[in-house]
């Protein structure tokens, strides 16, 4: 989700905008017509031009449009600052103005192209295309509001902090000038301004901190004073915006000293006015300035006025001095803790829930220590050099040298060259740097390092040879008796029967090339198959079967008309009727009435032909036209003279 | 104590060195620096070896060793092998296995007591991991992973599995080890903890990214510094990674 809107390209103003258009128009369009144009040329130069201003405009305009947020697709707590900051209706109107704005400039330039296709001469066109623009400009002008405030939006949204409203947050609010920036600026690296005057922060700032290695936001809000809803002001609406839609730990403060200029009394009632809000938040009542004085030091009646906070149970107090440092870490520490705790509760009740699938059951993989059954003791193996060593120090000037250090003095890496062998430990140190041959009567020396190597193997071949003549490798003949035999000879019929099935029932499923005849129920069997599988193979009578068969058969075609006059006659009739039916196929006698009036057709034809025939034309549509004086001849780069004609 | 290196702006540490309790091997580079991470930690305690294996740096991936012993893959040179026998102790024994899995430190993970292997390696290799490693030898997987030595990261004081193993293979593998086990990561959730550092009783050396978190888990789990236990975990680190990882 986007947490900053720094990146918003810059508004500029409706005049400006409509140099930006216009001098586009005119730097990437051509701009002047000649004498000679035909007119469908000069329409189509206009057209041109209206079109690419317009596509200019609404590129331009939409670039705007997409470059601010929408506020129903951000996060409740930045759509909730911005309404308060900018004024949703204000922002919405403002971009829904240039939105209709994009539209009325898409209409006039549809409406003008109409037009400008219709034109009948170069000044019209002109004059068409000078009225497109200027009511394009007209919208542009009238846009002039908009773009001014979008522009202000723009800067001071690109300088609004960062706040995530999802991660671990403090906030921190109360009366103004109690100490609330000072203790941002206490635990935060944050650089907030501090003055002794009420409402000196008049916006949310941010500071990062870590705790438990994890990085926490604290949010320091605008003082709020002790009034309705409906009568705060923008800088304090931002302290509420924050305190409503933020997942926060809300530390609220107050100075029992009163040195802000607002009684206990006052400060315990803006507390139970704005408690709504913390539903559902941890809260901490933080007593600042207890250099000065401590809520001991109150008097009865304060205190008990203090203590309708603390009452409830969920609410608990904390004490701190800015001023001192007495208490601040305490303070932020277990506003931390509790705001942990709650959140790891939240997130491991989800997890055991099942709810949020495969990520939580790794979690819960991760915060398991499996600790082993049996009690058998992994003893360490730490030499006690360890323990007495001295930590390295990379500024402690005695530090042992180091390789490194050595690589320094050296010329640095790449030029040095570390001496693999110094480090050897070897019974005589002065052996270290001895060269050992690799190769030695040319054999490889490192095959004889053991002294012993001959014996041994040596000691293995007479192995092997004893192992080879005791009969240790030979294989068991094996002898086949009768049962192995008949096994072997069934398995051999089986595994043949198999692949012929296997075979027969590839044959029958592969297309071999040839289309797919859809069968419902694979392919049929002819009767005599089942006569000579059922009667002849396995004995049964098939009589009944085959006259069953047959009576269910379907006879041969036209039989039945065979009463009347026999089949001669049907068929007959029949090639009579196809024929009569069918179309004529010689189409010199179709279309007309008898032979006088087709030879008559075929004159008429001849005469017409007579004219083509004449031109040398290949029929009617040849309209081809050759160069009755070739240029080449009649174009030449001399003008007066003879040699024109070479 | 747990520190952050880097090889050559790689931050699987465990592909370019070995550490056991009784020496460490770190692989040759362009400079000394990653060298240095380790001399500046264990020099005089135990010899720290430069060297390549098979010439190549992975020297991590390709040996596998404890306090006993040092295995290293058939492809390693005898002039290699010569240089690691100098270098160190007599008391470790160094052995050069024919095994078609010559990535060793992949498929054997292993502290002075105990070493799961991949399940496919040979018979005869098992019975030499026991015999120069002076140790039980499983086969086993790490969430059906089976380049054990890739996803697990062991010492005497504790080991780390890959992230995603359940809570039933960890207790499975923990009783198998006899040491406590966690799930965790490493530069910044690597699954692979195997390569991405390496370990021994007193000192762990991770992948310059690892973060935090991941960090002070692997100081609780091996028990490195003062008040680290594994209980920690469970305990104060909890929070923190929930909100982290979740």
């Amino acid at each position: 989700m986007q947490l900053t809107w720094k990146s918003i390209a810059t508004v500029p103003t409706s005049q400006e905008f409509l140099d930006i258009v216009l001098s586009r128009t005119q730097r990437r369009l051509p701009t002047q017509i000649r004498a000679g144009f035909a007119i469908s040329r000069i329409r189509a130069f206009y057209l041109r031009k209206v079109k690419f201003t317009e596509q200019t405009f609404s590129e331009k305009l939409g670039a705007i449009l997409e470059s601010f947020p929408r506020l129903q697709d951000i996060h409740p707590f930045h759509s909730a600052l911005m309404n308060t900051l900018y004024d949703a209706d204000h922002f919405r109107i403002a971009l829904g103005q240039l939105s209709t704005a994009k539209h009325l400039i898409e209409q006039v330039a549809r409406d003008y192209v109409r037009l400008i296709k219709y034109a009948q001469s170069l000044f019209q066109c002109k004059q068409l295309k000078r009225a497109a623009l200027g009511r394009m400009a007209t919208i542009t002008r009238r846009l002039k509001g908009s773009l001014e405030y979008l522009e202000q939006v723009r800067q001071h949204l690109g300088r609004l902090p960062s706040i995530d409203p999802n991660t671990r947050t403090l906030l921190i609010c109360g009366y103004p000038n109690v100490g609330k920036s000072s203790f941002l600026k206490s635990v935060t690296r944050a650089d907030v301004d501090v003055q002794p005057y009420a409402f000196t922060t008049k916006s949310l700032y941010v500071g990062h901190f870590d705790y438990k290695y994890l990085r926490f936001q604290a949010i320091d809000t605008p003082g709020i004073l002790d009034h309705p809803l409906e009568e705060m002001n923008t800088i304090e609406m931002q302290s509420i915006t924050a305190i409503a839609h933020l997942r926060s730990a809300v530390l609220y403060f107050v100075d029992l000293s009163e040195q802000c200029g607002y009684t206990v009394e006052a400060q315990v009632q803006l507390f139970h006015s704005i408690k709504p809000l913390f539903a559902n938040k941890i809260v901490f009542l933080v007593v600042n300035k207890i250099d000065v004085t401590r809520p001991e030091d109150l008097e009865p009646s304060r205190q008990a006025l203090l203590e309708t906070i603390t009452k409830s149970g969920e609410v608990e107090m904390l004490k701190l001095s800015c001023h001192t440092e007495e208490g601040v870490m305490e303070v932020r520490n277990q506003a931390c803790e509790r705001l942990l705790a709650v959140r790891v509760e939240q997130k491991l009740k989800n997890a055991a829930s099942g709810a949020a699938g495969k990520e939580v059951t790794d979690i819960l993989n991760r915060i398991h220590v499996s600790r082993p059954i049996g009690g058998v003791l992994r003893e360490a193996f730490i030499p006690d050099a360890v323990l007495s060593k001295k930590k390295y120090d990379k500024d402690d000037p005695n530090r042992p040298k180091l390789e490194r250090d050595i690589e320094a003095e050296e010329g640095g890496a790449g030029v040095y060259n570390v001496n693999l062998k110094k480090n050897y430990i070897l019974e005589n140190p002065d052996w270290k740097f001895d060269k050992i041959p690799e190769i030695y009567d040319g054999r490889n020396v490192y095959d004889f390092i053991d002294p012993d190597i001959e014996t041994k193997l040596a000691e293995l071949e007479a192995e092997e040879e004893r192992l080879q003549e005791s009969g240790f490798y030979d294989e068991d003949e094996d002898i086949e008796d009768e049962e192995d035999a008949e096994i072997r000879t069934k398995a051999d019929y089986i595994r043949e029967q198999r692949t012929l099935i296997r075979n027969a029932a590839r044959s029958k499923k592969s297309l071999k090339n040839r289309a797919i005849i859809p069968r419902t129920k694979g392919q049929g069997k002819k009767l005599s198959e089942m006569e000579e599988h059922i009667g002849g193979k396995l004995g049964f009578d098939t009589s009944g079967i085959a006259a069953r068969a047959r009576s269910k058969s379907r006879g041969r075609r036209g039989d039945e008309m065979e009463v009347d006059d026999g089949p001669q006659a049907t068929k007959a009739r029949n090639i009579e009727r196809a024929k009569s039916r069918a179309r004529s196929t010689n189409r010199r006698e179709d279309g007309v009435t008898n032979e006088g009036a087709r030879s008559t057709a075929e004159k008429l034809m001849k005469l017409n032909q007579k004219r083509m025939n004449r031109m040398a034309r290949q029929g009617e549509s040849d309209r081809h036209t050759t160069a009755s004086m070739p240029k080449w001849l009649v174009a030449g780069k001399r003008g007066m003279g003879k040699t024109d004609r070479r | 104590m747990a520190l952050r290196a880097q090889f050559e702006n790689s931050n699987e540490v465990g592909v370019f060195a070995t550490l056991t309790n009784s020496y460490a091997l770190v692989a040759t580079g362009g400079s000394m620096n990653f060298y240095s991470v380790f001399e500046a930690e264990l020099a005089d305690i135990i010899p720290i070896c430069h060297t390549t294996i098979a010439g190549t740096r992975i020297v991590g991936r390709l040996t596998a060793g404890n306090r006993k012993g040092l295995l290293v893959p058939t492809s390693t040179t005898d002039q290699e092998l010569q240089h690691l026998r100098n270098s160190i102790p007599e008391s470790v024994k160094i052995q050069r296995i024919e095994e078609r899995l010559s990535a060793l430190g992949n498929v054997i993970c292993c502290n002075d007591h105990v070493a799961l292997v991949h399940p496919d390696i040979e018979r005869e290799t098992e019975e030499i991991i026991a015999d120069i490693l002076g140790v039980e030898v499983f086969r086993q997987t790490i969430s059906e992973n089976v380049l054990v030595g890739s996803y697990c990261s062991l010492s005497n004081q504790g080991g780390i599995v890959h992230p995603k193993t359940s809570i039933e293979d960890q207790d499975e593998l923990s009783s198998l080890l006899q040491v406590p086990l966690v799930a965790g990561s490493v530069n910044r959730g690597s699954p692979v903890v195997g390569a991405g550092m390496v370990v021994n009783d007193w000192m762990a050396v991770t992948g310059l990214d690892t973060t935090a978190t991941e960090l002070s888990v692997v100081e609780s789990v091996f028990k490195l510094g003062e008040g680290m236990g594994p209980g920690n975990v469970q305990g104060s680190l909890r929070d923190t990674m929930v909100e982290t990882f979740y």
